[in-house]
């Protein structure tokens, strides 16, 4: 019996796959997307950038996941005492965190410089608008995510930056209603354990699913409307 | 084209329409309601109010006229005061994790910690005989008006009691239970 | 409808190129981007040994749904270039190096990292948020505090959002009763150019007045105003 070419074997593989799905045209497709010459500019690059740190959070996040205790209670509590075993006791913990850590603000300077392009590139014109709108969302999701991961560690600049937060929350008016977003942030009457748990379930499973939630939407729209004419 | 202009009528398929999407929003509203209450935080167990006993630095009497002495919540277990007034950031019943005994001329006022502004804990300038707030810079007056802003409310007061030696005295408050 | 023959078959295209290459359009988006009818073009083809790492770049189709009619579609070929590998070549090498700066950043700028004692509320600090939140802070010691955490925050971010709207609605009227020809493209146009600068540029006056510190203080109307 001859063995076969490995050729052979991948071709039959390819074709088994292509039969239940057309996959040798999505590669097709996605290989010979044409692109024009000027979307080469090095500030087109902004956007990628941007997926790229979000994976990286992605990513160190889970990690970061495997070793933080989001609990609060007691002095020092287990969630700083977690990070500080991140920190210094796991094996290349600190280089994990320093990723999570440098990336996010690394994120919010190529977000707003990705925005920035968008504008001078006026890529928000028409048909594109939802785009941008689904663009600034992301930014506060961002910006969003940024807060609540800023109380994690549960040190004092992180307790009382959260305070601050909370309490602009609790201002909008009417009173009643700021009460209520305040203590629902909370989980409360003060600042404590359940606002960390709070915080750690939006920075970890809410928050998270709805960026890439947008993502999706993102790229499927920049995939239907392709880069935009030059001015 | 046309139909949209008619007059709108009420056919026995639009209202149709109309119930059961009145249905479906009730069923979904009815389904949803006890995913909003379980967002609404309970008291963790052991929390309960009641009197806190402080064992001050400077017994009351000895405090000089224009001075004034801090005091924090207990720790253990962990506690804190629950204002009796209060505008802007304070609130009657907001919590509040420490506090100054003043004597102001003679009259002594217990005052929680926080600036009304947006709650940084002021510190006595003993210099200038005034509250201080580090945080935006807010002064207030011993008797706990507003000196300069951006604080527009005066600080809020403490309920409390004399206890049984000058340096003890009961601070309405609340063990947290956490 | 013809399209110019296929000059350079890549090196998968081996197998069997055909002399006529049969143009079919993709159903779902009413005639526009055109596909060659198998892989016969694609510099990497289902029989080159590097097929399997390239196929991960399906997902991008197979996700983000049919391509629409797009620029490049209608620019002569010489203008425009195939997204793999040229336009994608770069983005590994870019994952890459920012890899490296973060570690580095992560490696030697430890500072930010090291925690404070862990957080009691009984602890007397000055809350400073980070330089990102820095200019909002700032912004807060400047009047009613209802005012300018939400208010005024929420109407930029209201601007911002509708934007494009403002842009295509408002600039036009607005041109005309200045009596120019026309609302002129972002990168040209002086009203929306200096608002965003004048805009950043307050954003970073306030930054750096915050990151001067609590000595640091200017006059107000309500008085001297230090930073954080």
């Amino acid at each position: 019996m001859a063995i076969p070419h490995p050729r052979e074997i991948q071709m039959a593989v390819v074709d088994w796959l292509d039969e239940r799905y057309p996959f040798t045209k999505a590669v097709d497709e996605a290989l010979y997307q044409r692109v024009p010459n000027f979307a080469n500019a090095f500030y087109y690059c902004f956007g990628g950038m941007v997926f790229i740190l979000i994976a990286f959070q992605l990513l160190t996040g889970v990690l970061l996941a495997l070793y933080y205790v989001p609990d609060a209670a007691g002095n020092p509590a287990p969630a700083y005492t977690s990070v500080q075993f991140i920190q210094n006791s796991v094996y290349l913990g600190w280089l994990i965190r320093g990723v999570h850590f440098w990336s996010a603000n690394l994120l919010i300077i190529m977000v707003l410089l990705h925005m920035a392009r968008v504008y001078w590139t006026g890529s928000y014109r028409a048909p594109r608008e939802l785009n941008w709108i689904v663009g600034v969302l992301m930014l506060l999701l961002v910006l969003v995510l940024s807060l609540t991961g800023y109380l994690l560690p549960w040190d004092t600049k992180a307790y009382f930056a959260t305070e601050v937060t909370i309490k602009i929350a609790g201002l909008t008016p009417p009173q009643q209603v700021g009460m209520f977003l305040k203590e629902l942030l909370q989980g409360g009457p003060v600042v404590g354990p359940p606002t960390l748990q709070r915080f750690f379930t939006l920075h970890v499973f809410v928050l998270p699913a709805l960026i890439v939630l947008l993502m999706y939407v993102h790229f499927r729209f920049i995939r239907a409307h392709g880069i935009s004419e030059p001015l | 084209m046309a139909e949209a202009l008619a007059p709108r009528r009420v056919t026995r398929r639009t209202f149709l329409g109309w119930w059961l999407a009145s249905l479906l929003t009730a069923t979904v509203i009815t389904g949803l309601a006890p995913i909003l209450v379980y967002f609404w935080p309970a008291p963790p167990k052991g929390q309960k109010k009641g009197p806190i006993n402080i064992a001050l630095q400077t017994p009351i009497d000895q405090l000089q006229d224009g001075n004034a002495v801090k005091f924090d919540a207990p720790r253990s277990p962990n506690s804190a005061f629950i204002m009796a007034d209060g505008g802007g950031d304070n609130a009657p019943g907001e919590l509040a994790f420490g506090g100054y005994v003043v004597n102001n001329q003679g009259k002594v006022n217990v005052f929680a910690i926080n600036c009304s502004h947006l709650g940084c804990s002021v510190a006595l300038n003993e210099a200038a005989k005034t509250f201080d707030c580090p945080c935006h810079g807010s002064r207030f007056r011993l008797d706990g008006t507003v000196l300069h802003g951006p604080a527009e409310f005066p600080l809020s007061h403490l309920t409390w009691k004399q206890g049984p030696n000058p340096s003890a005295i009961e601070v309405d408050g609340i063990v947290l239970g956490f | 409808m013809s399209k110019p023959e296929i000059l350079k078959p890549g090196p998968g295209a081996t197998v069997a190129a055909p002399k006529e290459v049969q143009i079919i359009e993709l159903d779902g988006h009413g005639g526009g981007h055109t596909l060659e009818p198998e892989w016969k073009r694609l510099p990497i083809g289902p029989d080159h040994i590097l097929y399997p790492v390239v196929v991960g770049l399906a997902l991008f189709p197979i996700l983000m749904g049919d391509a629409g009619h797009h620029l490049a579609d209608d620019m002569p070929d010489e203008d425009t270039h195939p997204f793999f590998p040229d336009h994608f070549w770069p983005y590994p090498i870019i994952a890459l190096v920012m890899l490296i700066a973060v570690g580095l950043l992560a490696a030697f700028v430890q500072k930010n990292l090291q925690l404070e004692p862990s957080a009691d509320p009984r602890a007397v600090t000055i809350p400073r948020p980070d330089w990102y939140f820095l200019f909002l802070f700032q912004f807060l010691k400047l009047g009613p505090e209802l005012v300018m955490s939400q208010v005024i925050p929420g109407i930029v971010v209201g601007a911002l959002v509708l934007f494009p709207f403002i842009d295509a609605i408002a600039g036009p009227r607005l041109a005309r009763r200045l009596g120019w020809e026309r609302w002129p493209v972002p990168g040209r146009n002086i009203i929306t150019g200096t608002v965003f600068v004048l805009g950043l540029l307050y954003v970073a006056f306030l930054e750096f007045w915050a990151l001067a510190g609590p000595q640091f203080c200017l006059p107000y109307l309500t008085g001297p105003i230090c930073g954080a």
